[in-house]
């Protein structure tokens, strides 16, 4: 993989860090994994590999439309902040996927660019997770984890299993579809989806 | 016997169709009138059981020749989640009614709520009962991150404002830590010579050609990510939520099936990596994440807690005992870890079950500590306290036997300083435990409460759970030095 592709990842998936607006996040998660497809498709051979491509272009497209649906359903009348500023968030996104680099050592994949670009991803998707309030975005947050390990199941030498990774989608639809129902919930019950709101169970 | 071409022994066959009955009986409670669905559900979940019991009980007959291959592995440890699984989603299937009729909202329309619940439950279950028998780390994650999309829909459907914030913490944790243990997987596959599917199953991660370090740092995102899901401290925050605010039904599936069972493929990880990683440094892993699961756990059994997340912490607690018990990998500790497993399955269900007469006859304990039930219901108390007191590991507990046997396991693997740890723990958790049993059961009541609903049930259930408890602890002690204890030891080599 070159590595100005890697980087362009790295970068779509920092912005999802960053970014304030729902539906451009959406858009550049769902970006980052037609990058991805096409990618799968420049590198398919075999008639397994196409399989393989082609699941992760249904993944693509169904994750975007289940996301861009909710965004319209549960319109929110002011985005929801979070507590962390961009810029921060941003810093702490890019000094998580140093540490992360710093401690994994290499993975054994094709290319070492890929191998910081998925350590990244990962990274970034954590950040995400854990910085942002807005439900919509920890699930993106989870989906970048996700589009990081495609890029790896890509690189990986011998190529990854092509059930482990239809499964793989399979599971992310399923998991972003059973997210789609909580967060229609929260929106429902407490007028955002605002995980903020979620903090009442405690010890 | 012979199909196709391809050899299909009696196991594989059982297990197939162990996982198509539930998943055959989810369709049918999906297009059958919605009368018809507590009937279909019933109907389905005895056999189902049969099915798991029978499986598990060929496995164990010959427990030194378990089934390996690439996807399909029945060995003793494998043997033991399937029937308890199969054992406590029927029993989870049977009280269900008593949790429906005495709840009234959901995350579904009224209309469809009864079908969706058992549908849910019963993909869960049959993702559940096939856990055990994945025969690679790939499969066996694939099953793992699937139980997480059918559990939490189960964790929130109450629909209320505290089991949403549960379902969707559940949802967001294991979903995250699972993509680490996935990030780990990748490593292994890139190091694994031969590719494919086959390069995952338990038996080829042991060829891992990539180096110590990379293999180490593999096992580590393995099972930091597994983590997650299973429970273990410090990434537990979800567990105590989770099981708190799920149906009972539910609670009691994910504590006594969902935990051991992901514990099960972490236990495999570290059988399977061992030789590449280091058999000691693989175990102290398992035993440090044990130990801090339990001096975490530990001070919340000394709080005064809300029935369910009392046995939340509990099962803590338990997680961390049997990850300390594999950690040690002696007989002694594995024919505890064995023992542990099915003994906790029992009581931390019973106790699961118990809340649903008990927030009927009291709608504050369920989010509120109780106190004197056995003066206001008395068949009731005595339920809670056979859970409660099983789980403390009062002898003749066979959890208590397990702790000793954990323990003793533990100064035998040469271990003495965690051994003793863990023993100090213990103590320090039953005397908490011991003294919520006592407030729970005989403290002073503040009314009469109202009626507990599905308590005959439930009461039916402790009596069989009783003779099912004293029953391990008859057979904990002819554990040691069998056959099943050595087929643990060997794992799925």
């Amino acid at each position: 993989m070159s590595g100005t592709l890697a980087w362009a990842l790295v970068a779509l998936g920092l912005a999802v860090v960053v970014i304030r607006r729902r539906s451009l996040a959406v858009a550049l998660v769902t970006a980052q994994a037609l990058v991805l497809v096409g990618y799968a498709l420049y590198q398919a051979s075999t008639s397994q590999d196409f399989v393989a491509a082609g699941a992760l272009c249904i993944r693509a497209l169904v994750l975007a439309t289940v996301f861009l649906l909710l965004v319209s359903r549960t319109r929110e009348t002011r985005p929801v902040r979070a507590r962390i500023a961009p810029l921060t968030r941003g810093g702490i996104a890019i000094a998580s996927a140093l540490v992360l680099t710093w401690l994994v050592p290499a993975i054994g994949l094709t290319s070492r660019d890929a191998e910081r670009a998925v350590l990244a991803l990962v990274a970034f998707g954590c950040t995400a997770v854990a910085t942002r309030r807005a439900t919509l975005f920890q699930v993106l947050g989870i989906v970048l984890v996700e589009n990081g390990l495609a890029l790896a199941a890509l690189e990986l030498p011998g190529g990854a299993s092509l059930t482990v990774e239809l499964g793989v989608a399979l599971d992310l639809m399923l998991i972003a579809v059973v997210a789609s129902v909580f967060h229609e919930r929260i929106f429902a019950e407490f007028g955002a989806g605002d995980s903020a709101a979620l903090r009442v169970l405690r010890d | 016997m012979q199909r196709c071409g391809c050899f299909v022994t009696s196991r594989e066959l059982l297990a197939v169709c162990l996982v198509g009955l539930p998943l055959a009986t989810t369709v049918l409670l999906l297009v059958v009138p919605r009368r018809f669905a507590w009937a279909i559900a019933l109907g389905a979940a005895g056999p189902t059981s049969a099915l798991a019991v029978t499986l598990g009980a060929l496995v164990l007959r010959r427990p030194g020749a378990p089934s390996v291959g690439d996807w399909f592995v029945a060995d003793a440890a494998g043997a033991l989640l399937v029937v308890v699984v199969g054992v406590v989603g029927l029993a989870s299937v049977l009280v269900s009614p008593s949790y429906l009729v005495s709840s009234y909202s959901s995350l579904v329309a009224p209309e469809r709520r009864d079908k969706t619940y058992y549908a849910t439950l019963y993909i869960f279950w049959a993702v559940l009962l096939a856990v055990p028998l994945a025969g690679n780390l790939g499969l066996a994650w694939l099953l793992v991150e699937a139980t997480t999309a059918a559990s939490a829909l189960l964790v929130g459907f109450s629909g209320g404002s505290r089991a949403l914030e549960a379902g969707w913490k559940y949802l967001i944790l294991t979903s995250l830590g699972l993509g680490v243990a996935l990030l780990g997987i990748v490593v292994l596959a890139a190091g694994v010579p031969g590719g494919g599917i086959g390069a995952l199953s338990w038996r080829a991660l042991g060829s891992y050609a990539s180096g110590h370090d990379r293999a180490l740092v593999a096992y580590l995102l393995v099972l930091a990510g597994l983590a997650a899901k299973i429970g273990w401290a410090p990434v537990h925050n979800w567990l105590p939520d989770a099981h708190s605010e799920a149906p009972p039904p539910v609670s009691a599936m994910l504590s006594a099936a969902l935990l051991p069972a992901v514990l099960l493929v972490a236990w495999r990880s570290e059988h399977s990596l061992a030789p590449v990683v280091g058999a000691h440094t693989a175990e102290t892993v398992l035993v440090s994440f044990g130990l801090v699961s339990l001096a975490v756990a530990v001070p919340f059994l000394w709080r005064s807690l809300p029935w369910k997340r009392l046995l939340a912490y509990s099962s803590l607690e338990h997680m961390g005992v049997i990850a300390i018990g594999i950690g040690f990998a002696t007989p002694l500790a594995l024919a505890g870890v064995g023992v542990h497993i099915a003994a906790h399955a029992v009581a931390k269900a019973l106790g699961f079950y118990a809340a649903t007469p008990l927030i009927g006859h009291d709608e504050r304990a369920s989010h509120e500590p109780v106190a004197g039930i056995a003066r206001t219901r008395p068949a009731l108390g005595a339920t809670m306290g056979v859970s409660l007191g099983a789980l403390a590991g009062l002898p003749p507990s066979p959890l208590f036997v397990s702790e000793v046997l954990i323990i003793a396991g533990g100064f035998q693997a040469g271990r003495p300083w965690a051994a003793a740890a863990t023993a100090l723990l213990l103590a320090l958790g039953f005397l908490g435990l011991m003294h919520a049993l006592l407030e729970t059961t005989t403290g002073d009541a503040p009314s009469r409460g109202r009626r507990a609903p599905g308590l005959r049930g439930v009461v039916v259930l402790a009596g069989v759970s009783v003779a099912v408890l004293l029953a391990l602890t008859a057979a904990a002690a002819m554990l040691p030095g069998s056959d099943i204890v050595d087929a643990l030891l060997r794992g799925t080599s």
